[in-house]
């Protein structure tokens, strides 16, 4: 009864939206029916949440008369586990998203006041993509289907890969910053809707953005942490078609970031910012397209059907016509007023954007050409690593050339190079040595890499002395920008000392011997079987020292879970503030040794903190009151 | 010059649209649908209620193999279909898969016994014969031949799309 | 022509040929940096040079793996044909006898030197952890 209850109120919610959606963009702006379509979204967010409450509870205490939690859950699991089984698969990950997704609209609802004139029209557009998606989801992927009469005594297990902390809270991160986006898509067909050009979409949305962006960038991170510590692999990023769809939107959204503020400034740039702000939520709807279809063989992508796949498509082919032809309709509202002039903030974010959007077209094209390819010529490839980092590195330097250029350029008026000699000359010079001194100490000749290093290093003491002159001189510096660029600096930095100094190697050893690998002394204490509450483990233990006399012992494990069989590889990791010293565990040979993964990663620690850093700039932005600019 | 670029603008992301369209569309046969012959492997194994031994030979010429356990959700979700077919006459022969005896029993006293007869293949070798990755499975074997495979949940869309045509075309039961 | 006219016609094209050579440059490296995937029988009947990285996928043959200190060497097939295949370094979790794999490396003399070894993944469905397994 109580599932029929959870169904029955989505399925009510559905029709609320629709209503919300079909009144508010047929109507024109009245203050009742301002407020008559603000109060009957509320209404129709209470009924998805309750839907979306109840199906929590359900999960909770372990209803398997509902096939999916059947399917996904366990009674054995923590409560924890048992409420982020719900997106674990298809159906309540999607369930999950456009409970997000109506989430965002509500917030925005509550928060801006009825009498602002794009309100309206924003609230309907967002209810028409939440009843797209809910059709979606009912029809193709109904997550309430019961198995009846009798349910089974117990649930399957949740893929153990997936009973991590990190991996429970990654997925609901990353959609937050997916759908929050459709808060500057929606208020900016709501501006070309109402066609006034004077309306100002971009102050509105300003702090939403960057509050998605947040999501989106720590989603990301945490993603990027997972597979770290979790699949054993020992990298950061991999490339992988599912983390690349999740990498456009961000990359765009960043663009977008940029654009926006200097449409808030001036009204230019505008055509980019609208036109950012369509590609932002279309890349976010093709990243679930990707994900959710099953079009690309992904280590990450679980549904196979494609009638979902289809529904989707027609869906966000539905979304960009309707936003592009609006666009172009009223193309003529968006005319930029007045010239960029050489030189000024605005010509450099405009050189920016145009940066941002050849990544963008890169990492499209590397998703998508191995399918037009095979589609074509019925032979598979796969594009990997060198390809990206043919792109990434040369275009990532050049921009940060340009931004560390443009530091002191203002808006509107070109830069006065006289003036801001001293600090570009100075980090110039620092940059330059530092960059030298790395050369000799570690012998290498990998221009790509002492580049990265070089502009890495001018972006970071530029972002030094700038901060050193607005502490020491009571000048008015951006947060948000200082912070993220500088950010963006120590990230390329380490990367850079990553790629350039982490090694790695499988050694073969033997309890109660002795390896050596690098400065490393790897001793081979014991191994032992360990019972946990859910699997069988074998423990490994090691004990390391170092050159400077340092000493720690790592226990990697090999796990074999009871309810699938499945088998996982624990990593040990020592983390130290330069580097990390990450052990793997494998088989035994017939000799009775073992093979055991040596990496050493170094500032591979550093790559997560300036992505943090990132995210903290823009919760810095979002918390304070004043007007931004980046 | 203006119409050019709001062209690009319209016709880039159709091209996109039509691309998947095409992809997706493109290949329709069924996942999981496999229809390979080949000969049905011999064994020996016990009946689940332990009664006799049963071989291949024991099991008619034209019939069902289904892969379950009383530990799968989704033979749970198929199981009402499994059901049906009984009832039309079809003949199901259920291999249980790494299945404790009183578990699988208890399951079929309980949802009822949608199989002629049931082969016990608690260590799994004859799913491994078969190729079997997990359950649920269902084969359609005529004549000592495996004529049509299909790996997970069978319903009737599954059924009218994998089998019918297979059964229709060698005019079987 | 006029030089207003004049001035348009060069930002223009300057825009035409800045993007087709960026285009055309992005083209190019994508084009260099293809990793082809083969099936044993697929790699037959093409000749692929030796500094050319290609993906091969199949099952592991059984009673194939073999290991010698850190290295570990198995058959790939796809029960048609068939190549040997040498890694240095931990085979992933899902690597079993008889189970989908792909390998992606370099070809030199028949042999496939792997650089990166991944089992496929299949989550759904599977059987639990018995007992009498543990035995073998």
């Amino acid at each position: 009864m109580i599932i029929e209850i959870s169904h029955f109120l989505s399925i009510l919610s559905t029709g609320l939206f629709f209503l919300v959606g079909s009144f508010s963009l047929s109507t024109s702006n009245t203050p009742y029916t301002s407020n008559l379509i603000s109060r009957t979204y509320s209404h129709a967010f209470l009924f998805l949440l309750s839907s979306f409450l109840i199906y929590i509870w359900l999960a909770i205490t372990d209803n398997f008369s509902v096939q999916y939690i059947a399917n996904h859950s366990n009674s054995a699991l923590p409560i924890f586990y048992k409420i982020s089984s719900i997106w674990s698969a298809h159906e309540g990950s999607m369930f999950l998203w456009i409970f997000f997704l109506a989430l965002w609209g509500f917030i925005f609802n509550i928060n801006i006041k009825n009498t602002e004139v794009l309100k309206p029209k924003t609230i309907g557009v967002i209810s028409l993509i939440i009843v797209g998606f809910l059709l979606f989801l009912l029809i193709t992927s109904n997550p309430f289907i019961t198995i009846l009469p009798i349910a089974p005594l117990n649930g399957a297990d949740i893929n153990p890969v997936l009973q991590d902390p990190a991996l429970a809270i990654h997925p609901p991160t990353l959609y937050l910053g997916y759908v929050g986006f459709v808060i500057p898509f929606a208020c900016s067909l709501a501006f070309l809707i109402n066609g006034d050009p004077s309306a100002k979409w971009e102050q509105l949305v300003n702090k939403w953005s960057v509050s998605a962006w947040v999501f989106l960038t720590v989603g990301i991170t945490l993603g990027s942490w997972w597979a770290y510590y979790e699949l054993g692999w020992g990298g950061y990023w991999f490339w992988d078609p599912v983390e690349n769809v999740a990498l456009m939107p961000w990359l765009a959204a960043t663009a977008f970031l940029h654009s926006l503020s200097v449409s808030i400034k001036s009204s230019q740039l505008r055509t980019w910012t609208i036109l950012l702000s369509i590609t932002v939520f279309s890349l976010s709807l093709f990243g679930a397209f990707i994900v959710r279809s099953g079009i690309i063989d992904s280590v990450h992508s679980f549904a196979n059907d494609p009638q979902r796949g289809l529904y989707l498509l027609a869906f966000i082919a539905v979304i960009i016509a309707a936003s592009l032809s609006l666009f172009i309709l009223r193309f003529s509202l968006i005319k930029p007023s007045g010239n960029i002039k050489t030189f000024s903030k605005q010509s450099f974010i405009s050189i920016n954007n145009i940066f941002f959007g050849t990544l963008i077209f890169s990492v499209m094209l590397g998703v998508v050409y191995p399918l037009i390819y095979e589609y074509l010529y019925d032979q598979k490839i796969s594009v990997g690593a060198p390809f990206y980092n043919a792109i990434f590195i040369p275009i990532v330097i050049l921009a940060s050339l340009f931004l560390f250029f443009s530091v002191d350029s203002k808006w509107s008026r070109s830069i006065n190079f006289k003036i801001f000699t001293k600090p570009i000359v100075l980090s110039l010079i620092f940059s330059v040595i530092i960059t030298f001194a790395i050369h000799f100490v570690f012998k290498t000749n990998n221009v790509a890499i002492l580049l990265s290093i070089f502009v890495g290093l001018l972006v970071i003491i530029r972002y030094l002395i700038e901060v050193s002159i607005s502490l020491i001189f009571k000048k008015y510096l951006n947060p948000f920008s200082a912070i993220a660029h500088f950010a963006l600096g120590l990230l390329l930095v380490s990367i850079s000392f990553n790629s350039l100094l982490s090694t790695e190697r499988a050694l073969n050893i033997k309890i109660n011997e002795f390896e050596e690998y690098k400065d490393l002394t790897i001793y081979f204490k014991d191994i032992r079987v360990r019972k946990g509450s859910n699997f069988d483990a074998v423990k490994a233990e090691f004990n390391i020292k170092d050159k400077n006399g340092n000493s720690f012992d790592l226990s990697p494990e090999k796990r074999r879970y009871f309810t699938r069989g499945q088998i996982t590889t624990e990593t040990a990791i020592h983390v130290s503030p330069l580097k990390d010293i990450y052990l793997t565990i494998g088989d035994q040979l017939e000799d009775g040794s073992w093979i055991v993964n040596v990496q050493i990663n170094f500032l591979i620690r550093w790559i997560w903190f300036s992505a943090c850093l990132m995210a903290f700039a823009g919760i810095v932005l979002v918390s304070t009151n004043r007007k931004s600019n980046i | 010059m203006k119409i050019i670029l709001k062209l690009i603008i319209l016709i880039l992301p159709a091209s996109f649209i039509l691309m998947f369209f095409l992809l997706l569309t493109e290949d329709d046969s069924i996942i999981g649908a496999d229809y390979r012959q080949f000969a049905l492997p011999q064994f020996n194994l016990e009946e689940l209620d332990g009664s006799s031994f049963i071989t291949s030979s024991d099991l008619g010429d034209t019939y069902i193999i289904n892969v379950w356990a009383s530990w799968c959700i989704t033979c749970r979700v198929e199981h009402p279909y499994l059901m049906s077919l009984n009832k039309k006459g079809i003949p199901v022969i259920g291999l249980n898969y790494k299945d404790e005896e009183n578990d699988a029993l208890e399951w079929l006293s309980k949802f009822g016994n949608p199989y002629k007869k049931i082969i016990h293949d608690y260590k799994g070798t004859l799913a491994l014969d078969l190729g079997v990755t997990g359950a649920p499975e269902t084969f359609l074997v005529n004549n000592g031949k495996i004529i049509a495979h299909y790996q997970g949940e069978i319903n009737e869309s599954i059924w009218s799309q994998v089998f019918i045509p297979v059964i229709k075309e060698k005019e079987l039961f | 022509m006029n030089p207003i006219r004049k001035k348009r016609l060069y930002s223009i094209l300057l825009v035409f040929l800045f993007s087709v050579s960026g285009i055309s440059l992005i083209l190019y490296s994508l084009n260099s940096n293809l990793d082809y995937f083969f099936t044993p029988t697929e790699l037959k009947n093409v000749d692929i040079p030796s500094e050319k990285r290609i993906k091969i996928g199949g099952m592991v043959l059984e009673d194939s793996v073999q290991r010698y200190k850190s290295e570990i060497s198995f058959i790939i097939t796809d029960y048609e044909n068939s190549i040997n295949v040498v890694f240095e370094g931990i085979v992933p979790d899902l690597f079993k006898e008889g189970s989908g794999v792909v390998a992606l490396g370099f070809i030199k003399n028949e042999i496939f030197y792997a650089q990166e070894v991944l089992a496929k993944h299949d989550e759904n469905y599977m059987p639990p952890n018995l007992n009498l397994e543990n035995d073998n």
